[in-house]
């Protein structure tokens, strides 16, 4: 009997007057042990389906066909039978550790919590205590940590509490949707490699749910694609990463490219039919922007953080630069001291051969030339104003009045939002995430700069959006001669678009040099484990740990 | 067709915005009861010199006679001077809803300039700024309201000025947190990094995303400043006109005048009613109007 069966799943969520089917007829089956990835991009109705499965839902959401857990009908179970088979039978790890944890309970309480729940005779607390040291052991945490609060775990030790809570009654299934979305590279290969491990061990059966192909090959044997709520293709991992039948699937693979594959250097994978322009000829040679010696501390109390220390970084004009490393290494301090944003402790920016000015006025000049493009581009444009004032909210502050809405129409057709005048009057909730960070890009463009920050661009976007706007910055370069600083965490962004990369660690660059010398022949022990950590989407048998 | 300019643009998005959020205050009973009842008020208050004599609140020609129940000719009675309780409530409005809206808008103007410039500069000014708003907060308002109108010549801006001096703290605590929460938004960082000074950031993103906050937060003081009103013109701290009485000053003279042993109900309830009315008015529409700027109130 298999594990857990979908037959003709349907999930319709109920909302006034329109109904939204998240979920179309999907079948599928799992048999104990066996690890099933499933793929796909934001809102196309994995998550409804994992969550369908212990009927975690809201009572807006409509289910049709049949749901099989252990043979047992899940549509059909009474709310106590329901509880009992929550976390027994199957547990559930949430994407997000941070906001899934109770932030004001220790987290030994919290594993425990289902334990406590679900027991049939009361276990004692000498009991508890030793149940939960070992899920914590089963999870390499020292029995030390059980006393933390979660906030005063990594991200890393928090998605590690998560599994060892879902380990809690012994299930049988274990339902992970992006666990490892917000972690560091690194930090995703050790609870990757910790939740195969796991799964091999245990017999457990294991449903993990990505947009990530590559993160979805380094674990599970079966991969299913899920696009607009229907699986569109399913088979061996390995098989449908390399072969991929689906156009879905093979965006999807795409869109996450290997480092060192010449296939993907300066080709971002794009569908517009722009194409894209050619590699750089020969290198840029004035430099733009210079740091010198650029160090911030940060001092709360006693305690000093040196956020950056001693940073000498180069962009030329016309030159993509990316900035690598993991989170806390200092890179967005960095970009924020380059902005004018936050003062250099010491250390100074020069900009074509001029130093930054100190003063809120010399730095308007400035902030014409060098332009901002952030991460999340739903939280970077106001809710209240339409496209055409956000574009053109920078020209009004520099004063720029003549011409305005013709400028506004370059810039958005720049920023390849065709044709601008449909776009202006819409405010950003009408817009897809893709069509907003072209919005913040043309915004930027507006005031002609010479150079564009941009703080992990596509980290928030969907796989097949990411490949158009990095496609973007490429033509831009190449029409504008732009150049660019890019923020990223994702070594495979610096493979597709960028000739230089600098490797951050601890608030200094460890690593600076043209792409295929760094990434291919990396000098530095740090820049070596960054690209060991990478999930592959050839499978392999055991991601190194770093 | 020639294509319309961003500023028309922008005046017809508003001008949708407004539509529908009139849509969806229609939808609360109470809020469209409230504000009925308000229009009606401020209209009889506005009115009062059209469809009333002002002559009759001067007691050497006053016709009634002392403290004379409800009859055909003065429906509410007449007051120890003979004037008649209808004509008193009536220009009473005007007083009580005057000191009400302007005491109001110079609380909320205090407290939202405090609040904004507090979250938006931090550092030392949001300390000092913070620290005058809490010794405002924690100190007694009637007694500072007393203090100062004793101070003071007597009369309406007195009154007007104590009540929106000891009364703005709380709104001011409110607009700085939720200056903050805009504050902390990446696009108040993309506009910094366009080059927007602090009065470009505080104008065209903080002040309108903190508006909708004040607007319904007025709508609710104004009850409260009504009544403060009251309070203060009971305590003999109001304006001392006779020509000008308010629902305060004839509550005191109401009392002065032992109307309560005379039996005179006629000429305590009215003005007592009219605080009531007006008071529940604001807050019902005050209340439909955060469920519609804050559609998180909605459910339940």
């Amino acid at each position: 009997m298999a594990l857990l069966e979908l037959h003709d799943l349907t999930v319709r969520y109920r909302s006034g007057s329109r109904d939204v089917t998240a979920v179309r007829g999907v079948d599928l089956t799992l048999e104990a042990g066996d690890t099933l990835g499933l793929a796909g991009e934001s809102g196309c109705g994995k998550s409804t389906l994992a969550m369908s499965v212990l009927r975690l839902l809201p009572s807006s959401a409509e289910i049709g066909g049949r749901i099989l857990l252990d043979g047992e009908d899940v549509a059909a179970m009474k709310w106590g039978r329901l509880r009992a088979v929550r976390w027994t039978s199957a547990a559930i790890v949430f994407q997000g550790a941070m906001h899934a944890l109770n932030p004001v309970r220790r987290v030994r309480d919290q594993i425990a919590e289902p334990i406590v729940l679900h027991a049939d005779t009361q276990p004692s607390a000498a009991e508890l205590r030793e149940r939960v040291d070992s899920l914590l052991a089963q999870v390499e945490l020292p029995a030390a940590k059980s006393g933390a609060y979660p906030h005063e775990l990594s991200g890393g030790q928090r998605q590690r509490v998560m599994i060892a809570m879902a380990l809690a009654c012994e299930p049988r299934l274990i339902i992970a949707d992006e666990p490892t979305t917000a972690l560091d590279v690194i930090v995703q290969a050790q609870v990757l490699s910790l939740m195969t491990n796991l799964v091999a061990q245990q017999d457990i059966g294991l449903i993990m749910i990505s947009h990530d192909l590559a993160v979805l090959a380094s674990t599970c044997e079966r991969l299913a694609v899920m696009y607009e709520g229907r699986i569109v293709e399913e088979g061996n991992a390995a098989a449908v990463i390399a072969a991929p039948e689906h156009a879905h699937t093979r965006a999807l693979a795409a869109a996450f490219p290997t480092v060192g594959d010449p296939a993907f250097r300066y080709a971002p994978s794009t569908s517009s039919p722009l194409g894209l322009p050619e590699p750089p000829a020969e290198a840029p040679s004035d430099v733009l922007l210079r740091t010198e010696d650029l160090r911030v501390t940060f001092a709360r109390g006693r305690s000093v953080t040196h956020a950056v220390a001693g940073v000498d970084l180069e962009v030329r004009r016309g030159e993509i630069v990316a900035l690598v490393g993991q989170s806390g290494s200092g890179k967005t301090t960095l970009a924020r001291t380059i902005l004018g944003l936050r003062q250099p402790t010491s250390g100074r920016v020069v900009y074509d051969g001029t130093p930054v000015p100190v003063s809120s006025r010399g730095l308007r000049a400035y902030r014409r030339q060098v332009q901002l493009v952030l991460q999340d581009p739903t939280s970077a444009l106001n809710p209240r104003h339409s496209v055409y004032e956000s574009v053109a909210e920078g020209l009004r502050i520099h004063g720029i009045t003549d011409d305005e809405r013709s400028r506004v129409a370059a810039a958005l057709e720049a920023a390849e939002l065709r044709p601008p005048e449909e776009y202006m009057p819409l405010l950003p909730h009408q817009l897809s995430g893709g069509q907003r960070q072209r919005v913040v890009i043309a915004g930027a463009l507006a005031l002609e700069p010479h150079l564009l920050v941009a703080d992990e661009p596509v980290a928030s976007l969907d796989a097949s959006v990411r490949g158009e706007i990095l496609a973007l910055l490429l033509r831009l370069r190449a029409k504008l001669d732009l150049a660019a600083l890019v923020i990223t965490h994702d070594l495979g962004l610096a493979w597709n678009i960028a000739d230089c990369v600098a490797v951050m660690y601890q608030g200094e660059l460890v690593e600076v040099g043209p792409v295929d010398e760094v990434l291919l022949s990396p000098r530095h022990d740090y820049t070596r484990s960054l690209l060991a950590a990478l999930p592959t989407t050839q499978p392999t048998t055991q991601p190194t740990e770093a | 067709m020639t294509a319309p300019s961003a500023r028309s643009m922008a005046w017809r998005r508003r001008g949708a915005a407004f539509a529908a959020g009139w849509r969806e205050f229609a939808k609360q009973r109470s809020g469209v009861i409230g504000l009925g009842l308000l229009v009606l008020i401020v209209l009889l208050a506005v009115l009062a010199p059209v469809i009333t004599d002002q002559e009759g609140l001067d007691v050497t020609k006053a016709t009634g006679g002392t403290m004379d129940p409800p009859s055909s000719e003065f429906l509410l009675g007449t007051d120890r001077s003979g004037r008649s309780v209808l004509l008193l409530t009536l220009w009473g409005a005007r007083m009580s809803l005057t000191v009400g809206f302007v005491a109001t808008l110079l609380s909320i103007a205090i407290g939202t300039v405090f609040g904004i410039l507090a979250a938006h500069y931090g550092g030392w000014a949001s300390g000092t700024l913070m620290r005058i708003t809490d010794f405002f907060l924690v100190l007694p308002s009637l007694v500072l309201a007393i203090a100062l109108s004793t101070v003071l010549e007597p009369g309406i801006s007195t009154i007007i000025l104590a009540i929106g001096l000891t009364s703005w703290a709380s709104g001011a605590r409110l607009v700085r947190a939720q200056t903050l929460t805009i504050e902390a938004r990446p696009y108040i960082e993309r506009s910094r990094a366009l080059g927007g000074g602090h009065l470009h950031v505080i104008s065209k993103h903080v002040l309108p995303a903190v508006l909708p906050l004040v607007f319904v937060n007025t709508t609710l003081a104004v009850g409260s400043a009504i009544v403060a009103e009251a309070t203060l013109s009971f305590l003999g701290l109001g304006d001392p006109d006779p020509m000008r009485p308010s629902w305060g000053t004839m509550l005191r003279s109401a009392w002065l005048d032992s109307a309560v042993i005379a039996g005179a109900w006629w000429y305590l309830l009215p003005p007592g009613i009219a605080i009531g009315i007006v008071v529940l008015a604001f807050t019902m529409c005050g209340r439909a109007l955060e469920s519609v700027l804050n559609p998180r109130l909605r459910e339940g």
